[in-house]
């Protein structure tokens, strides 16, 4: 039997997708949905064209509208041929997903997607889109985020891609650890760095195209901690920042993706510096005897948080990077630590101790209003969705790291969770482009 | 050129404690920031093992090189020192990197036992329990090590290595255990 070429490349794909489920497949489990989720329906895609695949396009959807915990999603178990509001509304379905993809002779696919509202009857939005066979998952995000706005008047997080380690024990029970990406839904895991010695602090670089996306992430692979960026669409592109007198640690982006913030220990002091990555200087931001570090972009970058010992106890301060002012935001609790900024620069995420417990917080940053967002006892390394509805932390759920989602108004939350190992420090990039 | 010394000066204040300007040089002005290596991944899915990447460093190496001594030398010399009841291992307070009295003592023990082992070397490596965040238990574990390193005073230091593993190298689930330095001999 000889195979088309075509053929050969499905079998790869098949293969690859196999074998990336060795991989650090994350299981999501949906704790907590809105009250008022909005009830929608995705048929499954209709098939025209021998080969076509549906590769799951409405299940992608389907799980993502349902992790959102925003609406209620269903699969019809047929193909909804035509848009019938009587029969949905008798369902209480809201809104109905239809679609079909269409083989092309020259081996792309036709998408065409529609979307009604059941209650006014209306057709709401139709897109088309000639795609790749291996594009299906892109495009089912792209679709996610398209829903998610018409009916609900605000951005979706979908076509995102989200950074985390995985840690786990081999036969010898050595810790092997992973640094690994995924899609917004855990899924189309890959990790291609590991090592036995700690890989922490990654982060995504702001750019939206995949072949400018960066992490920046701290490893001890050389016994000490140093910052290295990896390109993971660019095959085979990994570099080390050149090494600085002292411990480099905890890298984050500057929203222009030029340069970063990191922690470096000049003579043992331990202060923030911005590293320019074309010009490669070095430029110091902070100079304090204390410890200062963690420090993260405001969404403009003309603002910088930070975390400092400087009272004697770990505080959150900010630095306008305009005015050259310092100014310490957090006054309540004798521990608060690892900032970041909310997409609109108002909120900054943090992790607060409260009695003995180490928890996830928002505060409100003009009106010094502190919410908590988490129960745990050693919950950690928060980020905002990048469209600034959920938080995204790590913590720990039985003796194991997991990685959890809230809302922001706390009434809604997923996790996700490793098998049989843990999963730690999540951070989540911005929108890709569509 | 002269623009660039310019921009270094103010670092010079920064890095008083190992001053030399040539080192500055040679950390700033050598333009030899990034290394580009290849990994050695197989496909899309393939891990590599960076453990086995080779990474070039072109930078100034600052760790200190293995004493010429043999690990069986090593071992036999700290037989006094454990026979002395010397601790390799001391322990500090929650968010603390404060030597306390009683780490003091193990200090003189220590001073004592590298002045009579010239030839030694020492790695500090510093450590915290896993209440907090990493990348501030990294700083603290760093500052722990750096109050044992001048603590040993300054005639032991250029014999001294500090490095920090934060909270991810824990003994155990005892953060009071896990908040501490060890003494690394080589």
């Amino acid at each position: 039997m000889t195979l088309t070429t075509l053929q050969k490349t499905y079998l790869l794909v098949l293969m690859l997708g196999m074998s990336a489920m060795t991989q650090a497949v994350l299981e999501v489990t949906i704790v907590k949905k809105d009250e008022n989720a909005f009830p929608i329906a995705i048929s499954p895609f209709k098939l025209l064209g021998n080969k076509a695949q549906d590769k799951d396009i409405a299940k992608i959807i389907h799980d993502n509208l349902e992790r959102s915990g925003r609406f209620n999603a269903l699969v019809p178990s047929t193909v909804v041929e035509k848009f019938d509001p009587q029969y949905w509304k008798a369902q209480n379905i809201e809104a109905l997903v239809t679609g079909t993809i269409t083989q092309q002779s020259d081996g792309t696919y036709q998408l065409s997607v529609r979307l009604f509202d059941v209650y006014s009857n209306a057709e709401l939005l139709t897109r088309s889109t000639q795609l790749k066979g291996n594009a299906f998952r892109k495009v089912a995000h792209q679709l996610s985020d398209t829903i998610y706005e018409a009916l609900l008047g605000e951005n979706g997080s979908f076509n995102t891609l989200l950074t985390y380690i995985t840690v786990k024990e081999n036969t010898k029970g050595v810790k092997q650890y992973r640094l690994n990406i995924a899609d917004s839904d855990a899924k189309n895991a890959k990790s291609r760095i590991k090592s036995s010695s700690p890989i922490l602090s990654p982060v995504w670089s702001p750019e939206r195209r995949y072949k400018d996306k960066k992490i920046a992430y701290v490893s001890f692979q050389n016994g000490h901690s140093e910052v290295f960026i990896w390109y993971p669409f660019l095959r085979k592109k990994l570099e080390k920042l050149p090494r600085f007198d002292g411990i480099a640690s905890s890298p984050s982006w500057h929203p222009n993706g030029k340069s970063l913030v990191l922690t470096l220990s000049k003579g043992g002091n331990k202060d923030i510096y911005a590293y320019d990555l074309a010009t490669k200087e070095l430029k110091r931001l902070t100079k304090h005897k204390a410890i200062d570090t963690e420090a993260s972009y405001s969404p403009d970058g003309k603002k910088l948080v930070f975390t400092s010992s400087r009272s004697g106890q770990a505080q959150i301060y900010i630095k306008n990077l305009e005015t050259g002012r310092i100014n310490r935001v957090t006054f309540t609790g004798g521990y608060n630590a690892k900032s970041v900024f909310s997409p609109d620069g108002k909120y900054l995420a943090l992790v607060h101790r409260i009695d003995s417990d180490y928890r996830i917080a928002i505060l409100d940053i003009q009106h010094k209003e502190l919410s908590m967002m988490s129960d745990g006892r050693l919950d950690e390394s928060p980020h905002f969705s990048p469209n600034g509805d959920m938080i995204i932390f790590s913590g720990r759920r039985n003796g194991k790291g997991v990685l959890s989602v809230v809302s922001v108004q706390g009434n809604r939350a997923y996790e996700l969770s490793e098998y049989n190992g843990e999963v730690r420090e999540p951070n989540w990039s911005n929108n890709l482009e569509n | 050129m002269k623009t660039k010394i310019i921009m270094l000066l103010p670092f010079v204040a920064v890095l008083g404690a190992c001053s030399a300007i040539d080192n500055l040089k040679e950390k700033f002005t050598t333009n030899n920031g990034k290394v580009v290596v290849e990994d050695r991944g197989t496909g899309e899915v393939d891990a590599v093992d960076m453990e086995q990447a080779n990474f070039k460093w072109q930078g100034g190496e600052r760790s200190i090189n293995a004493s010429g001594m043999s690990r069986e030398e090593v071992e036999k010399a700290l037989t006094t020192l454990t026979a002395n009841d010397g601790k390799l291992v001391v322990y500090f307070d929650y968010d603390a990197a404060a030597v306390s009295q009683e780490v003091s003592q193990e200090i003189t023990k220590h001073v004592d036992f590298m002045q009579s082992n010239p030839k030694i070397r020492l790695r500090l490596e510093g450590h915290a329990d896993e209440r907090g965040t990493r990348e501030y238990n990294l700083a603290l574990g760093e500052n722990r090590a750096l109050s044992i390193k001048e603590a040993l005073g300054v005639a032991l230091e250029d014999r001294i290595e500090v490095v920090s593993y934060g909270e991810e190298k824990p003994q155990g689930s005892d953060y009071a255990k896990n908040r501490r330095v060890e003494f690394i001999y080589k």
